[in-house]
């Protein structure tokens, strides 16, 4: 959970957010492009999830597991809604809605890290 | 029927604010449904808080994202109680920590989440005001 891949996954969503946050500034709507990234962010969390359960399931190390499995199940959850809900706006704020979803994504593979290592 | 027509309050930044109460309403409900079914007893109050809080954010992301007349009734509620909440709840966990051996998303004014919890609701209410 700590290794090269989730380092990877902060990485995606940290360009994915900067990226959004180019379009927002230049008043540009969210494009086939910044779209397939999204869903590429949301594809890695799901390979995220299953390597993360597969992990827990191979050890007898004390974490919440139930957090655990919460958090990955349910993070794709957040790129897949917000390219659903940011590819039909017509203005620039479908980029702040990928915005939002960039940053946060970072976040929770932190938060993720931490209950892997017991925090 | 000669009734004005609102700006709807899912369009534009509005879609910002939806997304981010979305991500809060999923966290918060994910939260309380494993404290609740793993240990109610441990912090009763901080967990059922949790849960009230869950509610509120579903209610509020449902409100904000339909943007009709009523929805925009709805918004206001949910969005006036979640203001309540964590200013209530914020100071109380301040002044009675010993109330909360665990914290909500509420605890210190939402101090866990960046203070967003503190700051969605004013910035909602403005939302709604500017919509309409």
């Amino acid at each position: 959970m700590t290794g090269p891949f989730s380092t990877a996954t902060i990485i995606v969503g940290l360009l994915l957010a900067v990226w959004a946050l180019v379009y927002l500034v230049m008043n540009k709507r969210v494009d086939r492009y910044l779209q397939i990234a999204t869903l590429g962010l949301a594809v890695m969390f799901v390979v995220l999830a299953v390597g993360g359960i597969v992990q827990m399931m191979g050890t007898d190390k004390e974490l919440a597991r139930a957090e655990f499995v919460g958090y990955l199940l349910l993070s794709p959850l957040i790129p897949v809604g917000g390219w659903w809900w940011a590819k039909n706006d017509e203005t620039r704020w479908g980029a702040g809605v990928l915005l939002v979803v960039g940053l946060v994504m970072p976040v929770l593979v932190v938060r993720i890290q931490q209950v892997w290592a017991g925090v | 029927m000669s009734e004005h027509v609102k700006a709807r309050t899912n369009q534009g930044f509005g879609r910002v604010l939806v997304v981010v109460y979305a991500i809060f309403a999923v966290g918060a409900t994910a939260r309380s449904v494993i404290q609740i079914t793993r240990r109610l007893d441990e912090a009763p109050v901080a967990y059922l808080l949790s849960a009230f809080a869950a509610v509120v954010y579903i209610v509020a992301t449902i409100a904000l994202a339909r943007g009709n007349r009523t929805s925009r009734k709805v918004a206001y509620v949910a969005i006036g109680i979640e203001m309540a909440g964590v200013i209530v709840i914020g100071a109380l966990s301040l002044l009675v920590p010993d109330a909360f051996p665990r914290a909500t998303v509420w605890s210190t004014f939402g101090s866990g989440y960046l203070f967003i919890p503190l700051i969605l609701p004013p910035l909602a209410l403005w939302w709604l005001r500017r919509t309409e």
